[in-house]
């Protein structure tokens, strides 16, 4: 099951919030009471989402958390700015271009 | 005992006693007190969202105070105590990026602390917060509360054992 906190994102961005801070627009709570994660403080200008609405970015946000996995993957096998900068004098840019293509390839977003 | 050592039906508070005996009914106890722990497996937390700790094993407990099943501390006595927690938290990956702790009286904060990675982030970070707070020994009640952000993906733990993970009060004599 995807994070509340990444469909809130989802439901925001449809609706025209480009970024939402959970430390103030939207705070999350979970009383470990087994009943998970709920909206406890909603800030943004925006209408609350139900819970209908949330649920209809299920796919989507599994979509993105998967993608976001993905994407901390490539960052990983990319290495530092300073290495590639490295690498690029080193070896050139069009060996760095197929080292970074590789890395796309290996790791195909969803 | 010296007869200068009593002055008009009281003690000479600025003289030196020197007692081989015992003496009882004087000064007070640190109690009530307790400490918790988590045990049986890492406590799994969503990320960006606002988390009671799951306290379920306890060290000591002398009155009874820290309930397991709603992970409250609920003095029965009135006055001060000192409030301490420490919390360790890991990714799975090194993906955390923001770790808070804070210490809730009546379901509010009380106080917090942070860690954060600015997207450099970490695979443990640890955290103690301290802090004296005035209990009225009937329905106030303490929790422990965590927020942890990752940077990208993952999954967020706070630690079991009683070596990582803790939550402790004891009355100070006032």
């Amino acid at each position: 099951m995807a994070q509340l906190s990444t469909k809130i994102k989802l439901y925001a961005a449809a609706n025209g919030v480009a970024s939402v801070d959970f430390s103030s627009d939207v705070m999350l709570q979970d009383d470990s009471n087994g009943k998970g994660a709920y909206i406890k403080e909603w800030n943004l200008d925006i209408a609350k989402p139900t819970d209908t609405q949330l649920a209809s970015y299920e796919t989507a946000a599994t979509t993105t958390e998967a993608n976001n996995v993905v994407i901390a993957t490539r960052k990983a096998a990319y290495g530092s700015w300073e290495s590639q900068l490295e690498e690029i004098y080193d070896n050139g840019i069009d060996s760095w271009k197929a080292r970074i293509a590789q890395v796309k390839t290996d790791n195909p977003k969803s | 005992m010296a007869i200068t050592k009593i002055q008009s039906e009281s003690l000479n508070l600025s003289d030196t006693y020197d007692f081989t005996g015992t003496v009882t009914g004087a000064g007070g106890v640190n109690t009530p007190a307790f400490e918790a722990y988590i045990t049986g497996g890492d406590q799994a937390i969503t990320h960006d969202t606002s988390t009671k700790v799951t306290f379920n094993a306890k060290v000591y407990d002398t009155n009874s105070d820290f309930n397991t099943s709603t992970n409250r501390f609920t003095p029965t006595v009135a006055g001060r105590y000192l409030v301490y927690t420490d919390i360790n938290c890991q990714a799975d990956i090194a993906q955390l990026n923001r770790f808070t702790v804070e210490i809730r009286k009546n379901g509010s904060s009380n106080k917090y602390l942070s860690n954060y990675f600015n997207n450099n982030p970490a695979r443990i970070s640890h955290l103690s917060v301290c802090q004296a707070i005035d209990m009225n020994g009937s329905s106030d009640y303490l929790e422990i509360w965590v927020k942890l952000e990752y940077a990208s993906s993952g999954n967020l733990f706070v630690t079991n054992g009683s070596a990582r993970s803790g939550f402790g009060a004891y009355k100070i004599i006032t």
